[in-house]
């Protein structure tokens, strides 16, 4: 577990699964609750889909460093896991909150597997061909939710303005630099600030399209959050809960 | 997941029909040919196969909400896989089962809101406690497998939209029961703890299993509307009697005994004892076993089960909480929440 977690390129990866893993998490919990049957069983089959991709990546990690997947997702002291802010925050139960945050998370994931797909590991890009035409679909439907909800009439755009001012301010930090790539000055995070603003500019187009608007700020190389293990309170609550059967019978299969 | 044994059977053949129409009708039932929507139907057919429509759709979708909560929970990322796809399978019945009942006469928004203020009922399984990862299990393997055995019959019945319905429902729960039967294997497999609370579960859901199918029906039931008109194909104590011949031997081989228990108002088991009736008879191949508690289940399908209130609040707060998302696509057309 140490080896990987001590590698850069080992670290990026796990910096994705994971918020892949917290995103499927806290969206597969909607199952059965979202606004619409249609658009429920919609968000559940994105939920699968981030899971899945989290999987996908785990499994990699599994292989490269002969660890159980599971052990990876589920057994790691909570400071090893390199979830951003962005995901682990709680979007209330609130479908404006679900969609923003989904939406600013899936167009960053769109950019970042493309770029980790240019990797030299044959094993490593196939399965991020294998996520990227996913990560495209979520895209795509989710930017058609923003704009519709924003351009629905008084309520929803007042509700998915007031989702974006609680959120927007937090997006930014899905470019932290994880806990161990801080020095990694020839790796992938040397490229923030152009990934950044691909991300930024395709964003403010739709937001433009969608009479909606939002500030979206780069943290600073040295600020720490989820991504070097400093996760909030919620973090925590989220992890004890997915822990909890495993915990029961540790080592026991399920 | 859900069948839809409606205990309740109204319905009467009304005397304000046009008795030609009536005959063809019934002489089209008679010869096997589906009535589909837009056909010449008794009032009281179309009121009858929309309720026992409608009571089914409710029953998937507030069937999803105690296996959903077990989501965040899962202990291997195929388990949370596996349950996630489940329970969306279980909205995406209900979704078809409410555009065949939409098709009968009745919005989806009028269903939806009928549900959460009590007015329309679903399945009475899903007033129970689903307390531990073992109860999910059971729940995919025995209330999954009581739902596939109801739900091929329905799919012999006579309303075309209803019938090709159970049939691709069909084909999704025989993967919810194969899921559930390998959680089931794999804990009974386990730790001593993990059979402990396999068997605990099971003492919970088998005899809720047996209520599935509803009570005994009337002697005289091939004659009445239901199933004359073919809109259910067989009786319940048929379908119970199936289920135990299918089901009891297969837990004696997994290693759990078929137990008759007391509850507590919660839905807690205070008291287990073997099922001294339970046992083959060789010459019809029938189990003969004690049969639930029937006062509870009627206690339960007016109210006043354990988890009633629970399970409603629940689907009441995702209606009232999504509200503005359908006003928002419809250009306002569906209702605001009701009063609390």
């Amino acid at each position: 577990m140490q080896d990987m977690l001590t590698n850069p390129t080992a670290s990026l990866i796990l910096a994705h699964a994971d918020d892949k893993l917290m995103l499927g998490h806290v969206q597969s919990d909607w199952t059965g609750l979202g606004p619409i049957l249609e658009e429920d069983i919609a968000s559940s089959a994105m939920a699968q889909d981030d899971l899945s991709h989290a999987l996908t990546l785990y499994e990699y990690l599994g292989n490269t460093y002969g660890l159980d997947p599971d052990v990876i997702a589920f057994e790691r002291d909570p400071a090893d896991y390199m979830c951003c802010d962005l995901t682990t925050q709680s979007d209330e139960f609130d479908w404006a909150n679900s969609v923003v945050k989904r939406w600013l998370m899936a167009a960053f994931t769109q950019i970042a597997i493309e770029r980790l797909s240019r990797h030299d590991d044959a094993d490593l890009v196939a399965r991020c061909g294998r996520i990227l035409p996913e990560q495209n679909l979520q895209v795509t439907h989710l930017e058609r939710w923003i704009k519709r909800l924003a351009q629905a009439g008084p309520e929803s755009q007042a509700r998915m303005q007031a989702a974006l001012d609680r959120i927007a301010p937090l997006a930014g930090m899905v470019l932290e630099i994880p806990g161990r790539l801080v020095n990694d000055d020839d790796g992938y995070y040397c490229g923030r600030e152009e990934i950044f603003k691909q991300w930024t500019d395709q964003l403010q187009i739709t937001l433009q399209d969608a009479g909606l608007a939002a500030t979206f700020t780069l943290p600073d190389r040295n600020v720490e959050g989820g991504r070097r293990g400093k996760h909030a309170d919620h973090f925590h609550e989220q992890l004890t809960e997915m822990t909890e059967v495993r915990r029961i019978e540790p080592g026991a299969a399920w | 997941m859900s069948g839809a044994s409606n205990p309740s059977q109204p319905m009467d053949p009304t005397g304000h029909e046009d008795p030609e129409k009536l005959a063809e009708f019934e002489q089209r039932i008679a010869d096997g040919v589906l009535i589909e929507a837009g056909d010449w139907m008794p009032d009281a057919y179309r009121m009858g196969m929309l309720g026992m429509a409608e009571h089914h759709a409710n029953s998937e979708i507030i069937g999803a909400l105690p296996e959903g909560e077990w989501i965040t929970r899962a202990p291997s990322m195929r388990r949370k896989l596996a349950l996630t796809a489940k329970v969306q399978d279980e909205v995406g019945h209900g979704q078809m089962l409410y555009r065949v009942s939409q098709e009968l006469g009745k919005s989806r928004d009028d269903m939806l809101r009928d549900l959460v203020t009590g007015k329309t009922k679903y399945h009475n399984c899903f007033n129970y406690p689903a307390p531990t990862w073992a109860d999910i299990a059971m729940i995919q393997w025995l209330i999954d497998g009581a739902a596939i055995m109801n739900q091929k019959t329905l799919a012999d019945g006579a309303y075309g939209p209803y019938v090709r319905t159970m049939n691709r429902i069909n084909m999704e729960e025989a993967f919810h029961f194969k899921s559930g039967e390998d959680m089931v294997l794999t804990l009974m497999s386990g730790t001593p703890g993990q059979k402990k609370m396999t068997q605990e579960a099971f003492d919970r859901w088998w005899p809720v299993s047996l209520m599935f199918f509803g009570p005994a029906d009337k002697p005289n039931a091939e004659s009445r509307p239901p199933m004359r008109w073919r809109m259910k194909v067989e009786r319940n104590d048929s379908l119970r009697q199936r289920f135990v011949n299918r089901f009891a031997p297969a837990a004696q081989d997994l290693g759990l005994t078929v137990n008759v228990v007391t509850k507590d108002d919660k839905g807690y088991v205070t008291s287990a004892t073997p099922d001294e009736a339970l046992m083959l008879d060789e010459a019809t191949g029938n189990w003969s076993f004690t049969q639930p508690d029937w006062d509870e289940f009627w206690r339960v399908i007016r109210g006043n089960g354990p988890c009633n209130q629970h399970r409603l609040s629940l689907r009441r707060f995702s209606y009232e909480q999504g509200g503005w998302v359908r006003r928002a696509i419809t250009s306002g057309t569906v209702s605001t929440p009701p009063a609390a």
